[in-house]
């Protein structure tokens, strides 16, 4: 259970703040809200070197279930700190919750987002030799395309993206239109997310990935409307709705069935499927807000799960593979029994990953989307 | 103004500031944003950009406003068809145990909204409570549904209901009742002609207390309905947190507003009205 809307509710200290920045606002007509680079903490960050060290409690802003919770019981005891959290249930909602003024110290945006974050001034640039554990990260990510310099971000996980199904309700064909399919008919949901949906759509109708064209857009938008009367909702909870017994049919994540064979009784009726038109990939991301309050605590903790052992006990718990030699063993091994969840680097080199579509694309397909929803 | 308006005008200054800082100036910030345009990592930057407003009319959003209204039309409905007998029963038979029973109806709303709507949840769902009770082979599909939603949304504002429709019924005199009867009119032509017509404001407080939240409530759509239940509440949110664009979001705001204003300003109209006519 959680709730993306009220975990959080607006201090009233910001709220002043933001009453007595109103009239400032309003005659300075042009200027953004909340669009002002975070100023004062970024000098301090220039100034000096912020250490690896716990400098208070951590404020942790990430997917619900996606780091096992031993773990950050275990960082709260060996540092004495607390750690604060509260989950996001889409980029989009995250990106919102930081824009709209709130102060996190950690966050996990996937590699387009964070690209996006760091080209606005949103991240903090760390120094990379207070991270001791590094050194395993694979070379890939020495020098990403979303982060060049590599010290706004570290590589958390990979991800795919297609269809979570039950084996043992369903015939799968291999294909995206398998949402469709009339003996999940009211048993499936789409992920509640444009670029995913928008982006499937794409592949379903011979499209690039990203497409920024209105006609590519149109025929994916009319794919995603014909699926809705089949549909049951739009959901990122994919863990829950199959474990609760509500979908038989979910587009989602792939590492979210080891997670959900984790919680059920008949884990082997759980299954992910590759979709044949396309596959979209991508990386998510360890990253500090540039406003962050504690930033040598969230460094601290990337250290913490970057430590062999404790990668390899959240690689078992959330089912992705995290990009580091040593624990991605703990990986292999769950892809021996299961080789459908797999996503290997070459994957990401060759293969199709989520870009920012500029503000143009983005509004392409927002619009797109919000008509997908209204209908 | 003489001294003693002066001592009362200042029990206005703490409710006057409070609205001033969290209704005025968070309202003047939204209609500030509605006039804007996205910014390039969300939010917005201000400007002129009334198009914002011309964009909440492209037919594509009627469907949206239909469903709302509808589904807050049917939830006061039925929150003034199981409202009413409540109140009515507490208010005429309650008896010494009136203030208990009110506060039996008062004691869900300890409990944030929220949260009630995420416990019909674990109750409804596929393999929750009522189909582990049940023990059927194929469980019944309670959630995802115009049903589900405004169920929902009754659970959640039946009290607006009751509390005001409870309100006119202890108010008014039970020998009113007793002297329709003895112009020999029977059950239900005194409730007709006589309980109704008294209760009446009570009843019309109660709807626009149930509809204006229930029109643009999110919660309950979003928790408990399915693909095709999207509410204006859900429209907005939609922007604000999943397509970035707060300006769309904000105006779409502002003109809900209006219209809960209408209506509000037809309601008080028929208040004042009727308070005229009592005191006349």
């Amino acid at each position: 259970m959680r709730s993306d809307y009220f975990d959080e509710p607006l201090r009233r200290r910001e709220l002043l703040q933001g009453g007595a920045g109103l009239a400032l606002a309003l005659g300075l007509a042009g200027c953004g809200v909340g669009d002002e680079p975070a100023g004062s903490t970024k000098k301090v960050a220039k100034a000096k070197v912020i250490k690896a060290q716990p400098d208070g409690d951590l404020v942790y802003f990430n997917w619900a279930e996606y780091l096992d919770p031993k773990l950050i019981k275990e960082f709260e005891k060996r540092y004495g700190v607390k750690v604060r959290e509260s989950n996001f249930d889409s980029m989009n909602g995250m990106m919102a919750k930081l824009r709209s003024g709130n102060r996190y110290d950690l966050i996990f945006p996937t590699a387009d987002w964070a690209q996006r974050l760091r080209a606005g001034n949103q991240l903090l640039r760390f120094d990379k030799e207070q991270l001791k554990n590094t050194g395993t990260v694979y070379d890939y990510f020495a020098k990403p395309w979303y982060d060049p310099t590599a010290d706004h971000t570290v590589p958390y996980a990979l991800y795919a993206s297609g269809i979570l199904y039950r084996t043992d309700k369903v015939e799968m064909t291999g294909s995206w239109n398998d949402l469709a399919l009339d003996s999940a008919r009211g048993k499936t949901y789409l992920l509640d997310d444009y670029q995913e949906v928008l982006g499937a759509g794409n592949f379903v109708v011979g499209a690039d990935l990203n497409s920024k064209d209105p006609a590519d857009i149109e025929k994916s938008k009319q794919w995603a409307l014909d699926l809705k009367p089949k549909l049951r909702g739009f959901s990122t909870d994919d863990i829950q709705n199959l474990v609760g017994g509500n979908a038989w049919i979910h587009h989602g994540w792939n590492g979210d069935v080891v997670n959900v064979r984790n919680q059920v009784k008949k884990p082997e009726n759980y299954s992910f499927q590759k979709c044949s038109e396309g596959l979209p990939l991508g990386t998510d991301c360890l990253a500090i807000p540039a406003n962050a309050e504690h930033p040598g605590t969230a460094l601290a903790f990337i250290d913490f799960i970057l430590e062999p052992e404790n990668a390899s006990r959240n690689i078992e718990y959330m089912g992705y593979p995290m990009p580091y030699t040593g624990p991605d063993e703990t990986f292999a091994e769950l892809v021996k029994t299961d080789p459908s969840i797999n996503v290997k680097i070459e994957d990401l080199e060759n293969g199709d990953q989520f870009r920012d579509l500029g503000a143009d694309g983005r509004r392409l397909w927002d619009d797109a989307w919000t008509e997908i929803k209204a209908a | 103004m003489n001294a003693g308006d002066r001592f009362a005008g200042r029990f206005l200054i703490p409710g006057g500031l409070w609205l001033l800082a969290f209704f005025a100036v968070p309202f003047v910030i939204v209609v500030a944003l509605s006039f804007g345009t996205p910014g390039e990592l969300g939010g917005a930057l201000y400007g002129w950009y009334p198009e914002n407003y011309s964009r909440a009319f492209d037919p594509v959003f009627l469907p949206v406003l239909l469903r709302s209204v509808g589904y807050a039309v049917a939830t006061v409905a039925l929150c003034l068809a199981l409202g009413y007998p409540v109140a009515y029963y507490i208010a005429r038979f309650g008896g010494r145990h009136k203030h208990v029973l009110i506060a039996l109806v008062v004691m869900p709303f300890f409990v944030n909204y929220l949260v009630r709507t995420y416990a019909m949840v674990a109750l409804l769902s596929d393999e929750g409570v009522v189909n582990g009770v049940l023990g059927l082979d194929d469980p019944v599909r309670f959630l995802n549904n115009p049903f589900a939603v405004i169920g929902g949304l009754v659970y959640g504002y039946l009290a607006f209901m009751i509390l005001p429709v409870y309100a006119a019924l202890d108010r008014m005199d039970p020998a009113l009742i007793e002297a329709g009867k003895d112009l020999y009119g029977s059950d239900w032509s005194t409730f007709w002609h006589v309980t109704w017509p008294t209760t009446f404001q009570g009843v019309l407080a109660g709807t626009v207390l149930v509809f204006l939240p229930a029109v643009g409530d999110f919660v309950a759509a979003q928790l408990l309905g399915g693909p095709g239940t999207y509410m204006i509440g859900n429209l907005i949110q939609q922007q604000f947190f999943g397509a970035e664009n707060w300006p769309f979001g904000a105006a779409l705001t502002v003109l809900m507003m209006a219209f809960l204003f209408v209506w509000m300003v037809l309601y008080l109209r028929s208040a004042a009205r009727a308070s005229q006519e009592a005191t006349a």
